[in-house]
């Protein structure tokens, strides 16, 4: 092997062969594919995205949301696990993350087509069907408002912290101070803290948690005990900060409205079926 | 494929030639060969040095940004403010500084240098190749700089913001150009088996990267086809731009150090053709599950098995060629990056391989034990040869040995200990991630609280290859500061090997 023109040529083929095969047939066989309509009366599945879920995306993609979700839901006969002895698979649908095997179809609109190679967070093909706006805000804002052990980043940055004037933004999120006096972070005062807050205002906040009805029963609540000051403290958190909300920016929106919109495995189609 | 037959000795007799160890060769010849590999490397010295320095610079980069990432992954409240440093930025941040950076600058340097030892022919235009390493730089750091500053792409690999693509295209555009000419302009008739794999894979690589950018960003192709792409680019970048030039380094270290050539000509053959035909077809097994023709990923999957046979070549090779000189090991510190380099060749392609089975990837898929073989392949294989080049190529460059052995051994240990570990934590982790991923009765969260532990090891192993990568900065600019003996006799070693090892 003393030419070059023997690399050179013997280096073009293998390469062409494995573009033909994996690049131009597939491209030939999926780059054409439409949207499925059962019959003239249904709307074609799947749709554009469009408006507010369209800017969403780009924020998905800016913050490199796909290098911890996925978004495909396998075969309910992919996946193998044991369990005495018996075979067992199709953990993605049995999880709840789609009512069905994701297809090329389901993608045609998407771009780039965030499909995803790791799980460090649950898949996302479908996750509009499974939470409420609300949640999304404040899941995104800080996730570990609902689970303790998310390792997710908090999106705080996502969202502004102001102070209220005249009534509360019908937006802003409904957290207690535990999480919004410092965005991003989960607050505690330390104890001298604690005991300055009490010394200022701790019969005010001690009226407010008798006024919850669940602690109507608590009036011997002891503001000077280790115990009541603990049990007052807990309360205190998950009230609202005074004075103070926390309202998404258009990125927050817009990235909310895209995880709402992905819906990837609700509508049925015929070559999902298993 | 022997083109020219002249006799099953040719080769060898070539091979020979390059060492200086044979008793044939005379005093006058050893001189005159002396003084020509001088005035080569002398007319390499600007240029190859440029790009070694800002490999070297993006490697620091990189590792900042991999610890950053990694301690995020346990501990989310770490630097969680800005959003420039959210886990996902800089987790694509890190890729295209170690990957478009790091690995791809020091394989261009080893392109570069090689061919022009190797074709003993000095390097034309150097000033050129200037402008293609600004140019190449440049393209790295709107890479690293746009994403921080959210407009990565999220496309694997591919995550530069599209105004990074030309200098990309324009810098390997220049590369692969001069790569070509110094080879046409050749004195040695022999062409050596590492020139096979940096002729090839100058030639890919541009291709690989048009294509992709080509496909994803500029006439975007409709829907899982995009990932199709992306996925034959981030495996043949791996399989057709960094593996064949590191295993072309390894090709030329080893002989070099050890002073006796190549085991087998063929077997050199069998493996370069065998990468050539096998490698390109293997991405799709990123893939495998996923919605797209089930006849993709199982193509991919006859190429990944097909790659045992360049494996098991070249493994052999290398091995018997080493055969009765491991003890140098002790001796020559490229000799003993290249060789781990070696070893994790083997290992992770045929790790690789398995990997890409169906049964196996429906545990594997998804989880940090493909990170963990990633790792494995990028930095215990690729990194390390590279690592071992540059002990070799630079004092030859710049005339100045290494100033210290100690922070070389604190080098080596740092980077082998930490990429052990690292692949051994997320080995294991990713293993079990998986099986717990497929049994839909455990709760995501006792997934997470699994893993975490694993992940933690993953920051020990990467701080630790930090601390080496500063030891091998440190050395790299006391070299260029001068700061080494000047170079007359021994190259540095560890320890001083015995008279006539």
């Amino acid at each position: 092997m003393d030419r070059g023109m023997v690399i050179f040529l013997g280096s073009l083929l293998t390469f062409s062969s494995s573009w033909l095969g994996l690049i131009l047939f597939p491209f030939w066989q999926l780059n054409n594919e439409q949207p499925y309509q059962k019959d003239a009366t249904e709307v074609p599945y799947p749709q554009p995205l469009q408006g507010l879920a369209l800017a969403g995306r780009k924020v998905y993609q800016a913050n490199g949301c796909m290098y911890c979700h996925s978004q495909q839901v396998r075969s309910e006969k992919f996946g193998n696990w044991w369990e005495n002895g018996l075979e067992k698979t199709g953990a993605d649908i049995k999880r709840g993350w789609g009512l069905r095997r994701n297809v090329s179809r389901d993608y045609i609109y998407d771009n780039p087509t965030m499909l995803g190679t790791m799980r460090t967070g649950p898949d996302l093909a479908n996750v509009g069907s499974r939470y409420t706006e609300a949640w999304q805000h404040a899941h995104t804002f800080n996730p570990r408002v609902f689970n303790d052990w998310s390792i997710m980043p908090s999106f705080a940055f996502l969202y502004r912290k102001e102070r209220v004037t005249g009534e509360r933004s019908d937006k802003a999120l409904t957290l207690g101070r535990e999480w919004t006096v410092d965005p991003g972070y989960r607050w505690r005062p330390t104890p001298d803290q604690w005991d300055a807050i009490l010394a200022e205002r701790g019969e005010a906040i001690k009226a407010q948690f008798l006024a919850r009805p669940e602690n109507a029963a608590a009036t011997g609540l002891d503001l000077t005990s280790p115990e009541g000051k603990r049990q007052l403290l807990e309360f205190w958190l998950t009230t609202e900060e005074e004075g103070y909300q926390i309202v998404p920016t258009d990125e927050a929106e817009a990235l909310v409205a895209y995880l709402l919109s992905l819906r990837k495995a609700e509508v049925p189609l015929p070559e999902a079926k298993e | 494929m022997p083109s020219r037959v002249t006799g099953k000795a040719e080769p060898k007799r070539r091979v020979t030639e390059m060492s200086t160890t044979d008793a044939v060769i005379s005093e006058a010849d050893r001189v005159r060969a002396a003084a020509e590999r001088a005035a080569i490397d002398a007319s390499c010295r600007g240029p190859v040095l440029f790009f070694a320095s800002s490999a070297v610079f993006w490697l620091l980069v990189g590792s900042a940004l991999a610890v950053i990432a990694s301690v995020k992954l346990h501990s989310p409240y770490f630097l969680t403010g800005p959003a420039e440093l959210t886990f996902g930025r800089v987790r694509m941040a890190h890729l295209q500084a170690v990957g478009l950076g790091w690995t791809s600058l020091a394989t261009i340097t080893a392109a570069l240098w090689q061919m022009c030892r190797l074709a003993r022919t000095e390097l034309i235009y150097p000033k050129i190749l200037y402008a293609s390493g600004l140019s190449w730089n440049t393209g790295v750091a709107l890479a690293v700089l746009g994403i921080i500053f959210g407009d990565g792409q999220s496309v694997e690999w591919l995550d530069a913001p599209q105004y990074a693509a030309p200098f990309f295209v324009l810098g390997i555009g220049i590369v692969s150009a001069w790569v070509v000419a110094v080879f046409r302009r050749r004195r040695e008739p022999h062409v050596y088996v590492t020139q096979w794999y940096i002729l090839a894979a100058v030639f890919w690589f541009p291709w690989l990267y048009t294509v992709a950018v080509f496909m994803i960003f500029w006439f975007p192709a409709t829907g899982v086809v995009q990932p199709i792409v992306n996925w034959w680019f981030g495996h043949n970048v791996i399989g057709l731009w960094f593996t064949p030039v590191a295993v072309g380094t390894a090709y030329y270290i080893i002989p070099k150090v050890i002073g006796r050539p190549i085991h087998s000509y063929y077997l050199s053959i069998t493996g370069f053709w065998a990468l050539a035909l096998f490698y390109a077809w293997a991405g799709m097994h990123h893939l495998i599950g996923g919605p797209i023709p089930a006849w993709l990923a199982t193509a991919s999957t006859v190429g990944s098995m097909m790659m045992f046979i360049p494996v098991i070549a070249v493994g052999i090779n290398h091995h018997m060629t080493m055969l009765g000189h491991f003890d140098r090991l002790k001796y020559s510190p490229a000799l003993r990056f290249t060789v781990f380099g070696a070893i994790a060749y083997t290992w992770v392609s045929a790790q690789g391989a398995i990997e890409s089975l169906k049964d196996f990837s429906e545990v594997a898929h998804f989880t940090h034990y493909t990170v963990a073989h990633a790792h494995l392949g990028v930095y215990g294989f690729v990194a390390m040869i590279f690592f071992g080049l540059f002990y070799y190529m630079v004092p030859r460059l710049t005339g100045r040995e290494w100033a210290s052995s100690g922070l070389i051994r604190l080098h080596f240990w740092c980077s082998a200990v930490g990429i052990t570990i690292y692949f051994v934590a997320l080995s294991i982790g990713g293993w079990w991630q998986g099986r717990m991923l497929n049994n839909p009765n455990v709760p995501f969260g006792a997934i997470t609280t699994y893993i975490k532990p694993y992940l933690f090891a993953r920051t020990l192993a990467g701080v630790l290859m930090t601390v080496g990568h500063l030891a091998f900065a440190a050395l790299f600019v006391m070299n260029l500061a001068g700061w080494g003996r000047k170079r007359s006799g021994g190259p540095t070693y560890f320890n001083e090997p015995p008279a006539n090892p």
